[in-house]
């Protein structure tokens, strides 16, 4: 009991080491870059750059030509009429449109997906609004809509099922030949939005399907029924990952599905036309995706701390424009390679990219080893030294070997036998 | 023996024991008493809405108070019997030390466990009132962290009390400080839905802790 006890202290002395010693190291060692915020002019129908340097703001375009501030915002106009109009500098039209205020905040798109969307504790209740009830304002319906198997509510004053509406909805999902179970969920149950899109789910075969309350009455209807019939077959090869829906004023991004291997897809307007945005380079779990628009363009980006992709779209989704820019990632700078050759391993349990507590477990670069061994011998002369038989600390020797630095530290606290 | 030893400790640690059984069942009361309260001034729906889209579970407030009570209850246990070093007649003891001061620890995670299980089943009886079973399975993910952190400090409470030089015991305080901070990361529920069986049983593995301590105390080492 006594060795297990010292090896209990040992390894989670050498895991605790390996999550606060980094943490600190990291809060002392290394300036975090940003990669710059993106824009695209519909004036000069090119990319611009707002970004912070030693907590300045810094306005260029890609080839470094800097902007004051007025510059910038005369060719952002879409983005930044509230202040043009007060300053009296908004165009009475751009490229021949027309433009009103009103106008403007009716055509903005702002929608954005972070990686811990994709993996988040949920609870699988979900409220159906009324999408037709009537009403100027949407409104919280009083059950939620259990789906882990067929359709259930569940009346959430009296906390019981209603058996009667949970076997209306049933059998519209089987008159809409629904394939039990329900895969993916996607909605946006918030009654603070322009209007309601409903719920898009996918079934045992991934087919999408729309599901909206109207007037109390169910409406199922499957997405390839809806989407323009040459699109169908693209349709039918998508593998849908996740499925965001975000409501906008001008009704156009109606979902936007996140395939398996990282592609992006659209389904838009009133007939639902499935786009595919050209993206490079994608990873869901890593990455952040936000596809912003307004009455001339769409600019869709996915960016994480060292690589960003922005595209430019017209409003049909056009590729106008593509602007790419990466900066060496924290392992590679000078910082990071140090630290991959004092710390043999690093451990976090929180991230940026999960709402889960996980274990990260990172190892160190290959030179760690050597290093690794040269703590050993040192920590072995040492207790030579101390007149202290190595082979009787070896539970620490071991942690040594494996923890190198952690394990050399913990050679001075760890309770002995002896 | 362990009845007697059990009766021994329940001797020295009623008085202590009901004092916190009573904090905690009044804390839990409250907690759910205004569950109640909430629902009496409040739409359903926007209480279910809480808990499901902001993670508000009505048990929040309770979470440092298994891992307060776990201390206590270590320090209470453990530090008459260092002031006055009544440990040492236990350890000699014909049982063995290892074992006496196994039934020690034992008798007071039971008297832990008689602590938080009431409060656990008055939030699961209370919540089943008032939620639907998705509830239950938030409960207990969400609370099984903070039940570990309660039992998991009475032991490294044990063991830094029963350790006998001060370097090593300042070393437990960090360990402790250290370890101990890692089950409350996070603000939403089910966090913990996938590290939880490891945590388990690195708390398991804790109950080792005070047995070498109290080895290196009859050792005078």
């Amino acid at each position: 009991m006594k060795l297990f006890a010292r090896l209990t202290l040992l390894a989670t002395g050498v895991l605790l080491l390996a999550h606060y010693l980094p943490s600190g190291y990291w809060l002392v060692a290394d300036k975090e870059k940003r990669l710059p915020f993106v824009f695209y002019s519909c004036i000069s129908n090119e990319f611009l750059l707002n970004r912070f340097v030693n907590g300045e703001i810094e306005r260029t375009d890609p080839q470094g030509r800097h902007f004051e501030r007025e510059e910038f915002e005369n060719l952002l106009p879409l983005d930044n009429y509230m202040q043009l109009y007060k300053d009296r500098r908004m165009p009475k039209e751009i490229n021949g449109l027309a433009v009103t205020p009103e106008k403007l905040r009716r055509d903005r798109i702002n929608l954005r997906i972070k990686p811990a969307l994709l993996d988040s504790p949920a609870v699988a209740l979900y409220p159906l609004i009324e999408s037709d009830s009537g009403r100027v304002r949407l409104e919280m319906p009083g059950d939620l809509l259990r789906l882990t198997g067929t359709p259930v509510f569940i009346d959430v004053k009296s906390n019981t099922v209603n058996a009667a509406k949970s076997a209306k909805f049933t059998a519209a999902f089987q008159a809409a030949q629904f394939a039990f179970p329900v895969k993916l969920v996607g909605g946006n149950p918030n009654i603070l939005k322009p209007y309601d899109e409903g719920y898009y789910l996918t079934d045992s075969r991934n087919a999408i399907y729309q599901l909206r309350q109207v007037r109390g009455e169910p409406e199922l209807k499957k997405l390839a029924g809806l989407v323009p019939p040459d699109q169908r077959a693209q349709l039918d090869t998508l593998k849908p990952r996740y499925l965001h829906v975000q409501e906008q004023d001008n009704h156009e991004v109606r979902l936007v599905i996140v395939e398996e291997g990282g592609q992006v897809d659209l389904i838009i307007g009133p007939d639902y036309r499935l786009v595919t945005l050209p993206l490079q380079k994608y990873d869901p779990a890593a990455m952040n995706l936000t596809v912003r628009g307004d009455m001339l363009n769409r600019l869709v980006t996915v960016n994480d701390d060292n690589h960003l992709e922005a595209i430019a779209l017209d409003r049909d989704y056009k590729l106008l424009n593509r602007y790419t820019e990466s900066q060496p990632s924290r392992a590679e700078r000078p910082a990071g390679r140090v630290a991959a050759v004092l710390f043999p391993f690093t451990l976090d349990f929180e991230s940026d990219d999960s709402g889960f507590v996980g274990f990260d477990l990172a190892a160190g670069a290959g030179t760690a080893a050597l290093l690794n061994l040269g703590w050993l011998l040192l920590a072995a002369a040492w207790l030579w030294w101390r007149k202290q038989a190595p082979i009787r600390r070896l539970p620490e020797l071991a942690a040594v070997a494996v923890g190198g630095i952690f394990g050399v530290i913990l050679i001075l606290l760890v309770p002995t036998v002896e | 023996m362990f009845k007697a030893t059990f009766y021994k400790e329940w001797i020295k640690l009623r008085l202590y024991w009901t004092l916190l059984l009573a904090a905690n069942a009044s804390f839990a009361g409250y907690l759910c008493l205004r569950l109640r309260a909430v629902h009496e001034f409040n739409s359903a729906i926007a209480i279910w809405d809480a808990w499901i889209f902001k993670g508000y579970l009505f048990f929040n407030s309770y979470h440092y108070a298994p891992v307060v009570t776990g201390l206590l209850l270590g320090a209470l246990q453990f530090l008459p019997e260092i002031f006055s070093k009544r440990v040492r007649l236990v350890l000699h003891l014909p049982l063995g030390e290892e074992r006496v001061i196994a039934h020690h620890l034992l008798a007071g995670l039971l008297l832990l466990t008689l602590i938080l299980a009431p409060v656990t089943a008055a939030f699961a009886v209370t919540s089943n009132i008032y939620f639907p079973a998705e509830f239950q399975r938030n409960l207990w993910l969400t609370l099984s962290p903070w039940l570990l952190a309660g039992y998991a400090g009475y032991l490294l409470a044990a063991a830094l009390l029963l350790e006998t030089t001060w370097r090593f015991r300042v070393f437990y305080l960090l360990l402790g400080w250290a370890s101990l901070r890692l089950f409350f990361l996070g603000d939403f529920y089910d966090t913990y839905a996938r590290v939880l069986p490891v945590f388990a049983l690195w708390t398991l593995a804790l109950f080792s802790l005070p047995l070498l301590s109290s080895y290196r105390f009859r050792k005078g080492l």
